[in-house]
């Protein structure tokens, strides 16, 4: 909302300087988040009149001019507008002037500093002492078709600047949704007035005469969404262009001028805060007006010549035949006031706020009015704002009431006693307010105060504030307006008491330490991807992808269901800005939608490219890839204390068809499937440009925070040495090291301690289909010192089960 | 018997010169003092000596022995410690190379941000609390007294689902949550991702980050002034002790009164620049007194209970903490901006 100083001080008489005005606005809830500063583009210019204008004896196209500028006295000027009249009254530059207007159509103003002052000047053998100016030349508007005309009655050799108030500060204010009230010139004031203890002067607002014709009836059919209705009939309308100073409060305010008629309904509307509307009396069929749901109604072409689509709930004002206008929002192509409109109807309604909020929304059209509408207009404002706007048409266009207002109100405003136990608002603001101060804040503001109690005041709010309903709202309107500085630092008085620590968020950070202690850098990001991405890289948990009703764009049109296209994007960006390796985790949400109903879950996945290992000068380094990224989750699961449960399985390809066939597993926790690591598959590393390897993976982080981790048990190093026995077997080359390792262990000999893969060998001196896998076992007895002879008697044994079980050799 | 024994030490001294080759040095000491060697085999005869020398033989012996072995252990020491010397003399690292790198991750700039601000709450006594991020109109809007239709719903556009649900447009929807649950007093914190429909600018971004804050206790107990001063302590402890904190009028559907809060700016200390736009403020959060339709929504009476709640943008506070002016930076991961960290 755009507020002038200088109409501000029409109904407050504050002295304070912008800045001022400012921070005590702002701190209140009234954000002024700009101070603009108008200057004029010109100096030097007053008010003068025209006095005689006579042909120049040397040019047909040139008059001579008799120019009365008030005190300054009588000037000779030679002027080349075709408009200039003897008796006009125009802005006239005297000597020592200097005018910023544009030069040309289109140009911007100059700056005042670059102009050089008028001289008189010999023009064809005729002095010209000063100039009469166009628009333009004054940097007012792009017209340079004439002199300016200004009002009859504008004071000869005043000041124009003074005169048109273009020596103006504007506020520029963030109304918040609350504060229907404070879109109005009078609403602002009111609030200035109370936050600076001034008195507030509302517009005089001459009655409208006393005319008994005839007014259409008002019919309101829908009275839940429209709760008063008031139209007043005008005739002997001249439709113009409205006074200059009008025209440039609308444009200070943002709006454009247009005519009389509609400039002043405007100017109300940012006065008092009412919407109005006027129609063309005549074009108005049957004699009455009717407030009507659209119903059947399915389309209406409104005033800017758009059709558009109604629903039966649209509120319509509506003749005898047909709809008339949109409530609310946009009045009809066909009713509209025009050039030679003589008659017109002046609307001025309460609508309720939801169903212009719906319709203006549906339709994309926020206006100014549907604006005030949705967040609340004063209940009782209507007749007011419309004798306002019959005074300034009177004043301004030339017209007169053909009948008294027709005011209707189909159930009186309820007045809204609010029971304010004046403790509550100590309680709620931390200090104690002094009895009288609340019920000076609370009149201030326009409420109605009596006393009911000891304790209590009743409080009617002002029909224009529907925010105020309950003491809560009482007791902020104290605590701002006196501001919340006033109100003390206080910390709560709490018992010393252990905070519950949620255990899922210290599991997070135990994750991350260890992801950054493994090398991987953290990364966020945001859960939106394209469909495709989805399709590439199904999550985890299988469910089909949630997709977003009003997505930005398709690109973002679905939430994702795993962080792998997330952290392979990352790697391109950086890739692209010349990064060689990254290595990345993410911990974040993903979603998936089961039976239509959507849900969320937690990953932990990783990305790894490039070199990880990065050894001294001359030594290679260690290239990121599955050992690698698997070897991040094995210390990750040590760190857990959950090593012994995990195992690592194939894949099912389906599960993640962006992994590399042969270099990819499924891990297991306890033999639940909780993630999958592995190789990109070569087909995505194509379509992502990476040269290298590059490793993955991703857990259901969600199932590993609730994993109910068996109780540590914590055991004495042992005392007695343990006993190394290698064993080299020849064996099948498929059979996986995790089934070797099973197999051996499954003999649950009690000596062994331990059995490691220690080398795998395939080549020379091995079958094609077989391999040679080198295994340490460790042997122990937790009580004594073994004895070769014992450690020979239990690997033999368990070397005996072990070969036929694996279908192996001993390695010769 | 002794002029034998002389003449061995006086070989063994001999071939034990200066000079002496770590091989000749073993030879000697294997010959002279080895298990087959001269001076064994002469202790060995010692039952052949006259019974009334052998005291003197033996001590003879013993002596030579000693004397051998600690030149043997003086030639020994000498050869090793030339030995280190000339490698002391060989071995040199250029210690101006780099050194094998393990390597170490950082974590993101929203996460030191987030958990030094999740910190200060804890030790105030909060307790941070996980909530959904989908969620229902119930407790993303209505429950927080925002009707449907109004206007101050658009101050939030939201990202629908199918099935009635959405993408929470704040945390505030924790504080349903977590009242829904459970019964006064509570302080609690609600840290968590929301989403709204701007597209990833220098400002905003369709998803980012908040926490949401709440404390609940009987009528009178928690007013604004611990608002003020639980908010005070927090950003003066994240910002500074010398920021000052101003608390200015405000809206929020389930706040009132409500504030939104201003430090003196982190980059001019107040006196005006290009980040506080001259002002010598900026904003960091909102905040104010639970509305009393918010605590009806959870089935609170608000006669009985009232609190204070605040939200704090995480993306926006780590903007003005790190001194950095753009959200996408948080986002697009750079490798080059996330290892400053």
């Amino acid at each position: 909302m755009k507020l002038p100083l200088s109409w501000l001080k029409e109904f407050v008489q504050i002295t304070a300087d912008p800045d001022e005005i400012s921070h005590r606005l702002s701190v209140a809830g009234l954000e002024v988040e700009n101070i603009e500063r108008h200057r004029p583009a010109f100096a030097g210019v007053t008010v003068g009149r025209v006095l005689s204008v006579e042909r120049h004896p040397n040019a047909d196209r040139l008059s001579l001019c008799e120019v009365d500028a008030g005190q300054f006295g009588r000037f000779r000027v030679v002027c080349g507008a075709p408009n200039v009249r003897p008796g006009m009254v125009a802005p006239f530059a005297r000597v020592g002037a200097r005018l910023g207007g544009a030069r040309k159509s289109g140009e911007a103003p100059v700056s005042l500093d670059e102009v050089a002052p008028l001289q008189a000047a010999e023009i064809r053998g005729v002095r010209s002492e000063g100039m009469l100016c166009s628009g333009r030349e004054l940097g007012l508007s792009e017209d340079h078709s004439g002199i300016l005309a200004l009002e009859s009655d504008a004071p000869l050799g005043t000041d124009l600047a003074q005169y048109l108030e273009l020596d103006e500060t504007v506020f520029d204010i963030a109304i918040t949704p609350n504060r229907g009230d404070c879109l109005s010139t009078v609403g602002l004031a009111r609030e200035v007035a109370a936050l600076f203890g001034l008195k507030l002067k509302l517009p005089k607002i001459k009655p409208p005469a006393v005319s008994d014709g005839e007014c259409p009836d008002i019919e309101i059919h829908a009275a839940d969404l429209c709760r008063r209705y008031a139209g007043l009939p005008m005739g002997g309308i001249r439709i113009a262009n409205s006074p200059a100073w009008l025209r440039r409060r609308l444009e200070l305010c943002g709006m454009r001028a247009l005519n009389n008629v509609v400039d002043v309904t405007n100017y109300v509307m940012l006065e008092l805060g009412q919407p109005l509307h006027a129609f063309d009396l005549d074009k108005i069929q049957g004699g009455k007006v009717v407030v009507r749901r659209a119903g059947d109604e399915r389309r209406f072409v409104t005033l800017d010549n758009q059709e558009r689509e109604l629903r039966p709930d649209d509120l319509l004002i509506a003749d005898a035949v047909r709809p008339l206008a949109i409530a609310g929002v946009m009045g009809g192509l066909d009713s509209e006031v025009s050039d030679t409109t003589t008659r017109i109807l002046l609307e001025s309604a309460y609508f309720e706020p939801m169903t212009i909020a719906r319709t203006a929304r549906r339709l994309g059209l926020r206006s100014e009015a549907s604006y005030r509408f949705e967040r609340g207009i004063d209940r009782q404002g209507q007749v007011t704002a419309i004798s306002r706007a019959a005074a300034l048409i009177r004043q301004l266009a030339g017209g007169h009431e053909l009948a008294p207002v027709r005011d209707v109100e189909p159930e009186a405003a309820l007045r809204r006693e609010i029971d304010l136990d004046l403790r509550r608002v100590g309680a709620l603001l931390g200090v104690d307010v002094p009895r009288a101060e609340i019920r000076r804040r609370l009149i201030s503001i326009g409420a109605a105060v009596h006393t009911t109690g000891k304790e209590r005041l009743g409080v009617i709010a002002p029909s224009f504030r529907p925010d105020l309903n309950e003491a809560a709202d009482l007791a902020e309107e104290v605590g701002r307006l006196r501001g919340f500085e006033e109100v003390p630092e206080r910390l709560p008085q709490r018992p010393a008491q252990i905070i519950t620590r949620d255990p899922a968020r210290a599991f997070v950070a135990r994750t991350r330490d260890t992801m950054l202690g493994c090398g991987l850098t953290e990364i966020r990001t945001i859960a939106f991807v394209a469909p495709e991405d989805n399709r590439r890289f199904p999550g985890l948990d299988g469910g089909s992808p949630v997709v977003v009703t009003n997505p930005l764009s398709t690109e973002l049109s679905q939430l994702r269901t795993s962080l792998i296209p997330g952290l392979l994007g990352v790697l391109r960006f950086n890739l692209n800005r010349q990064a060689t390796a990254m290595h990345a985790f993410e911990i974040a949400k993903v979603f998936h939608s089961t039976s239509d109903t959507p849900s969320e879950g937690q990953r932990l996945a990783a990305i790894s490219y490039g070199d990880f290992i990065v050894t001294s000068v001359g030594a290679p380094p260690i290239a990121a890839g599955f050992f690698t990224v698997k070897g991040i989750l094995e210390a990750y699961f040590v760190s857990l204390g959950i090593f012994d449960q995990i195992t690592f399985a194939g894949i099912d390809t389906a599960r993640a068809p962006y992994l590399h066939p042969g270099m990819a597993a499924e891990v297991r926790l306890a033999g639940k499937m909780i993630g999958v690591l592995g190789e990109l598959h070569p087909q995505e590393a194509l379509r992502f440009e990476l040269s290298r390897n590059c490793g993955l993976f991703e857990l259901d982080f969600g199932a590993l925070a609730d994993y109910r981790h068996p109780p540590r048990a914590i055991e004495a190093p042992p005392r007695f040495p343990a006993v190394r026995r290698d064993l080299a077997l020849v064996l099948d080359r498929d059979v996986p090291a995790a089934t070797v390792i099973g197999t051996v262990k499954n003999v649950q000999e009690p000596l062994l301690e331990s059995v490691e893969i220690f080398d795998v060998y395939t080549g020379e001196g091995i079958a094609p289909d077989k391999k040679s896998v080198a295994l340490s076992l460790r042997y122990r007895h937790k009580e004594r010192t073994l004895t070769d002879e014992e450690v020979n008697r239990a690997h033999e044994a368990l070397v005996g089960r072990v070969l036929p079980l694996l279908n192996a050799t001993m390695r010769q | 018997m002794r002029e034998q024994l002389e003449a061995i030490r006086n070989r063994a001294m001999a071939q034990l010169g200066d000079d002496a080759s770590a091989e000749q040095i073993e030879n000697v000491r294997v010959a002279v003092l080895g298990r087959g060697g001269e001076l064994t085999a002469i202790m060995r005869g010692m039952r052949e000596v006259p019974a009334e020398e052998r005291p003197a033989i033996g001590q003879l012996v013993n002596e030579i022995k000693r004397e051998l072995e600690s030149r043997i252990e003086a030639l020994q020491e000498r050869q090793q410690r030339a030995r280190m010397e000339r490698a002391l003399a060989e071995q040199r690292l250029d210690v101006t190379l780099p050194g094998t790198r393990i390597g170490r991750g950082r974590s993101h700039p929203l996460t030191q941000v987030a958990e030094e601000m999740i910190g200060l709450f804890e030790a105030m006594g909060f307790e941070a609390v996980a909530t959904q991020d989908i969620d229902d109109d119930f407790h993303n809007f209505s429950a927080l007294n925002f009707p449907p239709d109004h206007p101050a719903r658009e101050m939030q556009d939201t990202f629908f689902l199918p099935g009635g649900l959405l993408l929470r447009t704040h945390t505030s929807n924790g504080q349903i949550h977590v009242m829904q649950r459970r019964q006064p007093p509570l302080a609690v914190i609600c840290p968590g991702n929301c989403y709204r429909r701007d597209e990833l600018s220098v400002r905003a971004s369709p998803m980012f980050s908040q926490i949401e804050g709440f404390m609940v206790d009987r009528t009178g107990i928690v007013t604004m002034a611990h608002l003020k001063g639980v908010l005070s302590e927090f950003l003066r402890g994240l910002f500074g002790a010398a920021t000052r904190v101003r608390f200015r009028a405000s809206f929020f559907p389930f706040t009132e009164p409500s504030a939104e809060v201003d430090i003196s700016c982190v980059l001019c200390g107040g006196g005006g620049c290009r980040v506080c736009k001259h002002s010598g403020w900026v904003e960091i959060l909102g905040s104010g007194m639970i509305h009393p339709n918010v605590l009806r929504a959870v089935g609170y009476d608000p006669a009985e209970y009232q609190g204070f709640a605040f939200g704090v943008g995480i993306e926006r506070t780590a903007l003005l903490k790190l001194g950095v002016d753009d959200m996408r930076l948080f986002f697009e991961n750079d490798l080059r901006f996330l290892e400053q960290f």
